[in-house]
């Protein structure tokens, strides 16, 4: 068990060590000038071919990109000292340089704006689970009836329509046509300043979220759960005389809660790394606003961090449910 | 001043529209009546008023303190640098001035004219020029502190005035046209940062700072308006790039937070003491701007009337919901005529005059301000002149002979007279903003015109403001173009800051690379007029370059609707600037 | 495990998927090669299938309509041209059309009405969203079934070395956040190509390549799942004793093994890249000439009030292409499956 964890957890380094190479080469190749929007910005839109050669030499872009790729690696770990144009600033450990746009530290930032990912990805992922498993479980229970058919058809096209219109859709009618009182106020005030006004402002962010990606474990919970129910083990448990009930809760649902963990373990992950959608319409200052913003204004140092930071949660997250799935299933023995 | 707002390049010209609202007539400029056809308000001219020197402004009736107002501002990316030296956009200086930093003089509105007028900011009156206006004196106003608590000191005055000579540091700023041509030595001197010297031609005398002109300058007390021409703490702490992104307050706000594009936080400043303030208040807690806002959700918003949008301003309204806005808004929807010219400006050395002519013919004015949202005839009112309606001296003249209207078989004609045919058609390359909707719209329809018209089009899709092309002569994509834009807006109401800023050889906006000598002389000319004739003295100038050259089209006079919430108090636009007059709002309590 | 029909925050990978291989992944449709022809089976149960049936239909008909966009056009006379707004657009009605829906009767010039502001004519775009979609959904799906594929034979049948970096390239990919990674690449396509003048192709190609590179994992895992297992049945072990060749192991015994697996992966893309290629053009990605659904959907999101029509038409379409591939996907997995009943 532990070997496997220390197994995986090397291969993910490896991966991020990848992503955050790829990532850098690409702001380093891919742009015909690299060091032009620092520059533009900086001098207002004025960035001469002089001044650009200042900015592409001290940020390092007429190097080799490896000894650059390695400066900012040590940065991470050890904090560095970055020198533009002439101005030093230190950067601390974990240094991921300083944002373009508002030429604070990218690490500092991105802690800011993490509670607001934080609060929005678990809210809504609770209720993907809260609202999806028990719709799909009574969808299985009542196979080929036509509230199976209408549920599963309903959600269908539901999970059809783009998410983003969706959500859009969900902020106009709520807070403009119907101005449901309590919903209306969407945006993100700090848990820790004033926990009521927390919640009221993300309810309706959390609900979109919720209701769009249940359909996907409507759709799981029952498919599961209908396979759970097949089985041989629960044919026998019927055999025996135990109860609906406790055949399906108790065995069934077992059972088919262990892909649905799989997907809910990726899916916390990727609303982690950000919910560019809901943030953008619901106007929450996460880190997925943030990767929006940054990649609009080239700001590379944010991009790289916001980056590098959804590979570490992707992988976190996967070995995570490898391990439930693991306590879940007794046959699955990790190796 | 230019626009922050290249994104939409319209066009327009003739000279149905501007009878009925000829500049100048004062009086009754903001909110109108709730219905269709309300007419629309010019820019009011814009008067000194030396009388208004003590603090602290005009009570507000009914103001309360308290409250927090968020401004919107749909499809505006704002400034990129709070750094004052630079500050030369409307949305830049309209809340910075207001707001944070304080200069020589202010704009400040007339509750009992309802005008904008000029008044003494940081000095203590207008100024005191001598007899040829080639010296001026002003005094500072004492107990003015910054953010930090410290006094504001006279050094601090001059030698933020000598900031704005630094063309290396601050080369998009306002300094580069009026500090460099009009201060002592501003050819010369390459300011405090660049060269490392101190500038002689600010001496400090007591409270007294006296600023030496290498010419006539008599427009000085309406420049000292611009925030650039205030107070910058002394040596490096005020050094560029860093100072850009928090400078010192001395206004009623000061800077929380500022996210370049995306939002800009205000909270009150206790050091400024309204007693020393003429012009400003300090009523709400905060204030937010949201940068680049959705345009349908901001009007969504304002239109809902739900609690969100109570304390929320917003300076941009879609076409979408003009109607519904001037219907259902009433007064809350608020049309400001800015002081403001769109223009395109086809690249001077690479075409020639009747080619021009054929181009102001082949725009397609009214269907791409249609594509690009905006409503003929209340956001876009047909061009006939450079110098906007509501500016002194503003001449009435056709340069087409006839009112300027979309007609492609007649561009066809001039186009043939120039020797270009299907065979051998003239080629426009220009480039258009992508990830706008409107502006990629807006373009089809510039392009379908001169399409039609017999021009070869090539528009290139770029994915940064289009200053930034247009700007930067270094650019490959600038060098292919022949046809670039301009939005301009004039710095004050004097054709000084239109003609020279955007037609002067080499002057920074002058985008086409409009170049004649004989022309440039008459502009340095007119400064030196007596200070009544220079008004009607730049208005024949102006017609003067449009019938003998034709250099630049204009194809727009821009108008703004702003609209507010029911929780704010007294709101106004301001048209000295074209933006909403941030200074004297409060919100009504509940 | 089927692929989910969309994502529902695209910053994310296109499947869901979980990385590194683990207990999670693995052979699905133990089962799925017994019997003489399973392909057989498969086609003869889908084509009592009434529902995948329709569906099949209406994937057709969306394939047809996307082959014969152009024609189709001439047919309605109709065009993606410009045309000149003046006399067609209510100026002060919000730039509202003046002919057609929403104030006005059925044009039949112009069936689907015309758009708000430029007067375009929306059958036409629509026809050619129809287009973009299919073209990209499907180029997208057989580039990354073709690598997806390979890599997944290679891996399952080279193992060791050969397995492990292809794994390891697997997990790398699931890990990238993929909208981000869009996000990036495409201002770097515009700077560098804005000015060719066969930029929309380009774009179109470059989101093409975009969603082929972050959506042939999953199919890459599953084909490696059952390559190892098949790998050790007695007809491979046989034809290996025999000496046949790598190549024709792989492509004369392994794939025609393999039909089933791909065949479901390949019609649960589908619908992914679909949805993806609006969800990108929806934030001003990918295509921005107007001729995709995403982009009509941003455009009229503005009008959902005033002008519901010009919203109703590309999202019918997608909900419409969406639905019917995701049924016919399910139908089809389900008809391979000798587990499932209907």
């Amino acid at each position: 068990m532990f070997a496997y964890v220390v197994k995986r957890l090397i291969a993910g380094f490896f991966v991020v060590i990848l992503v955050s190479m790829s990532i850098f080469a690409l702001f380093w190749y891919g742009p015909q000038e690299p060091a032009r929007p620092l520059c533009n910005l900086e001098t207002s839109q004025r960035c001469t071919p002089e001044r650009l050669e200042v900015y592409t030499e001290s940020m390092g872009y007429n190097n080799p990109i490896h000894s650059e790729y390695l400066k900012f690696m040590k940065g991470i770990v050890a904090g560095r000292d970055i020198t533009i144009a002439g101005r030093t600033q230190e950067c601390p450990a974990p240094c991921f340089g300083f944002s373009y746009a508002t030429d604070r530290p990218v690490w500092g930032e991105l802690k800011d704006r993490l509670p607001a990912t934080i609060s929005v990805a678990f809210g809504g992922a609770a209720l993907y689970v809260i609202l999806g498993v028990p719709i799909g479980i009574a969808a299985a229970r009542r196979r080929g009836t036509l509230t199976d058919k209408a549920l599963v058809s309903t959600f269908l096209v539901l999970s059809s329509v783009p998410y983003y219109l969706f959500a859009l859709m969900l902020w106009l009618y709520v807070t403009i046509v119907w101005q449901v009182p309590g919903l209306s106020d969407t945006g993100y005030v700090p848990l820790s300043e004033n926990p009521a006004k927390w919640a009221a402002g993300l309810l309706l962010p959390w609900l979109a979220l919720g209701i769009f990606g249940s359909t996907q474990y409507t759709r799981f919970a029952r498919g599961s759960m209908i396979e759970a129910l097949s089985e041989d083990y629960i044919r026998t448990a019927r055999a025996k005389g135990l109860p609906t009930r406790t055949v399906v809760y108790r065995h069934g649902l077992r059972a088919a809660m262990v892909p649905i963990v799989t997907i809910f373990g990726i899916d916390l992950g990727t609303l982690l790394v950000g919910t560019i959608f809901t943030e953008r319409i619901f106007d929450i200052q996460g880190i997925g606003l943030w990767a929006l913003l940054a990649v609009g204004d080239k700001d590379l140092p944010v991009v790289q961090a916001t980056a590098l930071f959804g590979a570490v949660v992707m992988i976190v997250c996967n070995l995570l449910v490898d391990l439930v799935y693991s306590a879940l299933d007794p046959r699955v023995r990790l190796s | 001043m230019r626009r922050s707002k290249p994104l939409a390049l319209l066009v327009g010209a003739s000279m149905l529209t501007l009878a009925a609202c000829g500049g100048g007539d004062g009086g009754d400029n903001n909110g109108g009546a709730a219905n269709d056809d309300r007419e629309y308000a010019a820019a009011d001219e814009i008067v000194k008023n030396p009388d208004r020197a003590e603090g602290p402004a005009y009570e507000i009736e009914d103001a309360t303190e308290g409250g927090d107002i968020t401004v919107y501002l749909p499809g505006d990316p704002g400034p990129s640098t709070l750094e004052p030296a630079e500050g030369w956009s409307v949305t830049g200086n309209s809340i910075q001035q207001a707001l944070t930093n304080r200069s020589l003089t202010q704009y400040a509105r007339n509750p009992e004219t309802g005008g904008m007028e000029l008044i003494p900011d940081l000095a203590t009156d207008l100024g005191t020029p001598n007899e040829d206006f080639t010296e001026w004196t002003f005094t500072l106003r004492e107990g003015v502190k910054w953010e930090n608590g410290k006094d504001i000191t006279p050094e601090e005055l001059a030698f933020g005035i000598s900031r704005t000579l630094d063309a290396e540091a601050f080369p998009s700023g306002p300094g580069t046209e009026y500090s460099r041509h009009y201060f002592l030595d501003g050819t010369t001197y390459e300011g405090p940062y660049t060269s490392g010297q101190p500038y002689k031609g600010v001496e400090v005398n007591g409270r007294d700072v006296t600023i030496k002109m290498a010419e006539p300058f008599p427009d000085m007390d309406w420049w000292g308006a611009f925030m650039a021409i205030g107070p910058a703490p002394l040596g490096e702490a005020a050094a560029p790039p860093k100072y850009g992104r928090d400078p010192l307050a001395t206004g009623p706000y000061k800077i929380e937070s500022f996210t370049p594009t995306d939002e800009l936080v205000l909270v009150k400043n206790e050091q400024w003491d309204p007693a020393t303030d003429p012009g400003r208040h300090q009523y709400p807690d905060s204030y937010t701007f949201k940068f680049n806002a959705d345009p349908a959700q901001t009007d969504q918003i304002l239109l809902s009337g739900n609690t969100a949008s109570e304390t929320v301003i917003s300076t941009d309204l879609d076409s979408v919901n003009y109607q519904k806005a001037a219907s259902e808004l009433g007064d809350r929807m608020v049309q400001q005529s800015s002081q403001c010219t769109s223009f395109q400006y086809p690249v001077y050395d690479k075409t020639t005059k009747g080619v021009r002519q054929a181009m102001a013919l082949a725009i397609d004015y009214e269907a791409s301000w249609l594509a690009g949202g905006q409503v003929p005839g209340v956001t876009r009112v047909p061009a006939n002149s450079i110098m906007p309606p509501g500016m002194a001296g503003k001449p009435d003249y056709n340069p087409l002979g006839e009112p300027t209207e979309f007609n492609p078989e007649k561009a066809k004609e001039l186009l043939a007279e120039e020797g270009y045919d299907e065979s051998n058609p003239f080629k426009i390359v220009m480039i258009y903003y992508e990830p706008d909707p409107l502006a990629v719209k807006t373009n089809d329809q510039l392009v379908r015109g001169f399409e039609e018209a017999g021009f070869d089009v090539q528009a290139i899709p770029v994915q940064v403001d289009p200053y930034d092309i247009w700007l930067d002569p270094n650019n490959a994509t600038n060098k292919k173009l022949t046809l670039r834009g301009v939005n301009w807006c004039s710095d004050w109401p004097s054709g000084l800051t239109m003609l020279p800023s955007l037609l002067r050889t080499g002057a920074v906006y002058n985008t086409g690379g409009y170049s004649n000598p004989a022309i440039d002389k008459k502009m340095d000319e007119i400064s030196l007029l007596p200070a009544e004739e220079q008004a009607d003295a730049w208005g024949a100038l102006d017609e003067e370059i449009q019938t003998t050259d034709f250099p630049i089209i204009p194809t727009a006079y821009r108008n703004d609707l702003f609209t507010h919430g029911t929780r704010i108090g007294n709101f106004f636009g301001d048209g000295a600037i074209g933006a909403p007059n941030y200074k004297d709002l409060y919100v009504i309590s509940k | 495990m089927s692929l989910p029909p969309v994502s529902t925050e695209t910053l994310g990978h296109l499947s869901d998927e979980p990385v590194d291989g683990g207990p999670a992944g693995g052979g699905k449709g133990k089962g799925s090669i017994v019997g003489k022809s399973p392909i057989q089976i498969a086609l003869s149960r889908l084509l009592h299938d009434k529902v995948a049936v329709l569906c099949l239909i209406v994937v057709v008909l969306f394939a047809l309509i996307a082959v014969f966009a152009d024609a189709l056009m001439k047919l309605f006379g109709v065009t993606t041209d410009t045309v000149r707004p003046i006399g067609l657009i209510d100026q002060l009605g919000g730039g509202l059309p003046l002919i057609g829906p929403p104030n006005n009767g059925f044009d039949p010039e112009h069936p689907f009405g015309i758009a708000p502001g430029t007067a375009s004519d929306n059958l036409a775009y629509w026809l050619a969203g129809a287009q973009t979609s299919m073209m990209i959904a499907a180029l997208a799906t057989l580039v990354a079934s073709v690598v997806g594929v390979t890599l997944g034979l290679l891996a399952g049948y080279a193992g060791g070395m050969v397995d492990r970096i292809i794994s390891f390239f697997i997990d790398f990919f699931l890990t990238v956040p993929f909208l981000l990674a869009a996000l990036t690449i495409a201002p770097i396509i515009s700077e560098r190509f804005g000015a060719e003048p066969n930029y929309p192709t380009i774009q179109r190609w470059t989101l093409i390549t975009v969603l082929a590179m972050f959506g042939w994992m999953s199919i890459a895992r599953l084909i490696r799942g059952e390559v190892l297992s098949l790998r050790e049945r007695d007809f491979i072990q046989a034809a290996r004793v025999l000496g046949m060749p790598t190549r024709r192991i792989l492509v004369r015994e392994l794939l025609p093994n393999l039909v089933a697996p791909i065949v479901v992966s390949v019609s649960l893309m589908l619908p992914t890249f679909v949805a993806a290629e609006a969800g990108l053009s929806f934030l001003g990605l990918g295509v921005t000439d107007g001729k995709s659904w995403g982009q009509i959907i941003s455009n009229a999101t503005d009008y959902f009030q005033t002008y519901p029509l010009y919203l109703y038409e590309p999202l019918l379409g997608i909900v419409l292409l969406v639905v019917a591939l995701n049924l016919l996907g399910d139908a089809i997995r389900d008809a391979l499956d000798p587990k499932t009943r209907r």
